[in-house]
């Protein structure tokens, strides 16, 4: 029996082992089919083919609004008009009137330029009446001094965050409201720093936009606690406007802006490529007409996505999160570049074009406004360009 | 006893066929296999052609006298050395399985078996610097293989006399190789790839033998088998045919003293039929091949000559399917083993180790084969 349980043991061990089966190799010896080669190529975007639409996201559509005191050598401003406020509350079933305590305005700063210290948010009291097409010419003669209703000071240490300005006594006059204004505030809001600079304030699209707290004493025959009401008021509509305007150039491509621009363009790439290569890196390589410009510390992210259907401006593009290129566009760089090869895999044995678009992130709330060079440009350095990365099917011997 | 046996009959049943990986399978269709049970492994082959539970020769199945069947499990140890490095390989392989009995009333006997043909197992590994967009980036390669032929036969002899046996056989050759190519980068900007293939393979043969006893101690064995061509599918597209050997034996078996039984056998196999069409689909050739194997058994209780008989034998062989154009590998092996049968000879148990050397040029390895057969009699 011991000799019986000694094999049966040695089986077991035999059949346990577990394989090891990698070697190193001598090629081309040992390799069959040889190694795997890689291919680098640059593919020119198709000539002609590449454009710029606008009118993705207005101004008023935006998660931001951009002020500045001449950043990009213009000034911006926004604007802000508060929900009404009625002249009366409702308390056990009977509309009261209430007096004015104090009020307070609140902005939620979303980004600046961490190295600019001294900034001020100055609030101007304008007239409710704006709208999506009011234009910076159309808004400036409310900014005057007169009209100056508060200068907010932006904390050194404050990157991103809340900052508030409190009205009581008598600079409650400054925001009583006539009857003109049928209960509504409005305000527009420019920037004092002791340079050229920007702040992105929240807006309305993101979830933070301003906000307008009246604090009021009841008039109720009552001491309790339905005396004293808060009164908080978000905003109704809110925009920024640009002193100068956003000039198009057909030639070129254009990113950003208000409204903001996107541009989609479309290579051609040949079938060994398209049937049977596997991308292993792709870039995108863009030329700007000028140094990338924009807020400093502010970071704005290049995205790219790839077309489902190449009908236009309007072409569906992929929004697969893992299938967006992104990267950040560095300020003052002469070159971009995106690695891209997530969208070009969705290009390869589909009937997918192969076009994508470009757009930024955040988009309609930006200083930075890149312009690239398109197909158009005379000299064919500048023009976009792929620069693929790829091996074709591996020549597997037979045997 | 039976519990053991249920064990390992479960442990075997579901393992895929197949036989020892080397990097001298690397090329053409693979590693060759030699159609042999333990019995004959631990004689280094010598019994082959004389061997019911072996496939080499239908004739053999003469000397069955009752329903058997066996199995056979196989762990490689090796140290493989070639001009890129060396390294310490394991494996384990299945290469053959056999059922075979007597036709009642006549003198006949039928089997059935699987047995590896080929084997083309293996994992290569290379790293390297390649220039990509200008800058050095390094890139680690395998190329990898699973998978290989299997020979499935069916085969039947006939006893003529005391002293003749003649038997054949059909064989249904079947079987594929996955390969995957991938290559890793060091650079985080490029991505990892993996390509795949599959190459699967059918043909048939046939093989016919005979053994002619000379007395009680003397017997002689041959064969010959033609295994046509094999159609090569590529990813389910026929990429061509390759042609396969043609088979001879000879085998000798002497028994100088009852308690002694010595054995020699030669075979020879045509290979170099695929060298033109190896060659045209990428491949370095193949060349002809013999081998040649020489081996004992020694009874240790005449009595009862099924407990722990001692075997021993030494094989040298000439392998097909060449590394680098203009040379052949050869190998050298020499074997040791034992066996033991027990429940009334219902069962056996068969071990043998092997020790082969494997060299081409500056291409080497060396190690253990180490063999375990199970043969039930229900």
């Amino acid at each position: 029996m011991k000799c019986y349980a000694a094999m049966l043991l040695a089986a077991l061990a035999l059949a346990g082992c577990q394989e090891k089966l990698t070697a190193p190799a001598d090629c081309p010896a040992l390799c069959p089919g040889g190694q795997p080669q890689i291919f680098d190529e640059v593919f020119t975007a198709i000539p002609g083919a590449d454009s710029s639409y606008a009118g993705y996201i207005q101004p008023f559509q935006a998660r931001s609004l951009l002020v500045s005191n001449g950043l990009e050598g213009f000034e911006e401003r926004a604007l802000v008009r508060f929900l009404i406020r009625a002249d009366s509350v409702s308390v056990r079933d009977t509309l009261r009137g209430y007096t004015i305590d104090s009020v307070a305005l609140s902005f939620t700063v979303a980004a600046r330029d961490a190295n600019v210290n001294g900034l001020e948010l100055w609030v101007y009291r304008i007239a409710p009446g704006f709208d999506s097409s009011t234009t910076f010419a159309g808004v400036a003669p409310a900014f005057v001094p007169q009209s100056l209703i508060a200068a907010v000071p932006v904390p050194d240490t404050l990157n991103t965050g809340v900052v508030r300005t409190v009205f009581a006594g008598a600079d409650l006059s400054r925001i009583q409201m006539s009857p003109a204004d049928s209960g509504r505030l409005a305000v527009g809001i420019r920037l004092s720093a002791p340079t050229f600079t920007g702040v992105r304030l929240g807006a309305v699209g993101a979830g933070a936009g301003a906000l307008f707290t009246t604090y009021a004493t009841l008039d109720v025959p009552d001491t309790g606690t339905a005396k004293l009401r808060t009164l908080a008021l978000s905003t109704a509509f809110n925009t920024y406007v640009s002193e100068m305007p956003q000039v198009s150039d057909t030639t070129l491509l254009a990113l950003g802006g208000a409204p903001s621009s996107r541009s989609l363009l479309r290579f051609s790439l040949p079938p060994r490529i398209l049937d049977s290569a596997t991308i292993v890196r792709a870039t995108l390589e863009l030329t700007p007409t000028a140094p990338i410009s924009g807020l400093p510390t502010d970071t704005v992210l290049l995205e790219a996505r790839s077309v489902l259907a190449d009908v236009g401006a309007k072409s569906p593009v992929n929004i697969q999160p893992n299938r967006v290129a992104l990267d950040t566009l560095e300020l003052g760089s002469t070159t971009v570049s995106i690695e891209a090869v997530q969208l070009m895999q969705l290009w390869l044995g589909s009937n997918s074009p192969s076009a994508l678009v470009l757009a930024l992130n955040p988009e309609g709330a930006s200083f930075t406004k890149p312009v690239f060079y398109s197909t158009r440009a005379a000299d064919p350095a500048l023009r976009p360009r792929l620069r693929l990365s790829y091996l074709l099917a591996f020549p597997f011997e037979s045997p | 006893m039976r519990q053991p046996f249920l064990l390992l009959l479960a442990l075997f049943v579901p393992a895929a066929l197949s036989a020892q990986s080397s990097q001298f399978g690397v090329r053409g269709l693979g590693f060759p296999g030699r159609a042999l049970a333990v019995r004959a492994m631990g004689s280094g082959g010598g019994f082959g052609l004389f061997d019911a539970e072996s496939s080499q020769n239908p004739a053999a199945l003469a000397s069955v006298t009752a329903l058997a069947s066996g199995f056979t499990i196989t762990q490689g140890f090796r140290q493989v050395e070639n001009p890129a490095g060396s390294a310490s390989l394991r494996n384990t392989r299945f290469p053959q399985l056999t059922v075979a009995g007597p036709v009642q009333t006549l003198p006949v006997a039928i089997g059935f078996s699987f047995s590896n043909y080929t084997s083309r197992d293996f994992t290569l590994a290379t790293s390297q610097t390649i220039d990509l967009r200008g800058m050095p980036v390094n890139v680690s390669d395998t190329f990898s293989s699973r998978g290989g032929l299997n020979d499935f036969r069916i085969a039947g002899s006939y006893r003529l006399g005391d002293r003749w046996a003649f038997g054949g056989g059909f064989h249904i050759i079947s079987g594929s190789n996955r390969l995957t190519s991938t290559r890793i980068f060091d650079e985080p900007g490029f991505l990892s790839t993996r390509q795949r293939a599959e190459l699967s393979y059918t043909g048939v043969g046939v093989s016919v033998g005979f053994t002619r006893l000379f007395g009680a101690n003397l017997a002689l064995s041959a064969l010959a088998r033609s295994d046509g061509h094999l159609n090569v599918d590529r990813d389910s597209t026929r990429v061509g045919t390759i042609d396969l050997p043609f088979s001879f034996g000879l085998g000798v078996r002497w028994r100088p003293v009852p308690a002694l039984d010595l054995a020699g056998q030669t075979m020879v196999r045509t290979w170099s039929g695929a060298n033109s069409d190896l060659l045209a689909m990428g491949g370095t050739g193949a060349e002809n091949t013999i081998e040649v194997a020489a081996g004992a058994e020694y009874t240790t209780d005449l009595r009862r000559p099924y407990r722990r008989p001692l075997r021993f034998g030494v094989h040298y062989a000439t392998l097909p399917f060449t590394l680098v154009a203009g040379q052949q590998g050869h190998e050298l092996g020499v074997s040791a083993g034992s066996g033991l049968r027990f429940a009334q000879q219902r069962a056996g148990l068969d071990l043998a180790v092997e020790y082969v050397w494997r060299s081409e040029g500056v291409y080497s390895e060396n190690g253990f084969l180490i063999s375990l057969g199970v043969s039930v009699r229900p």
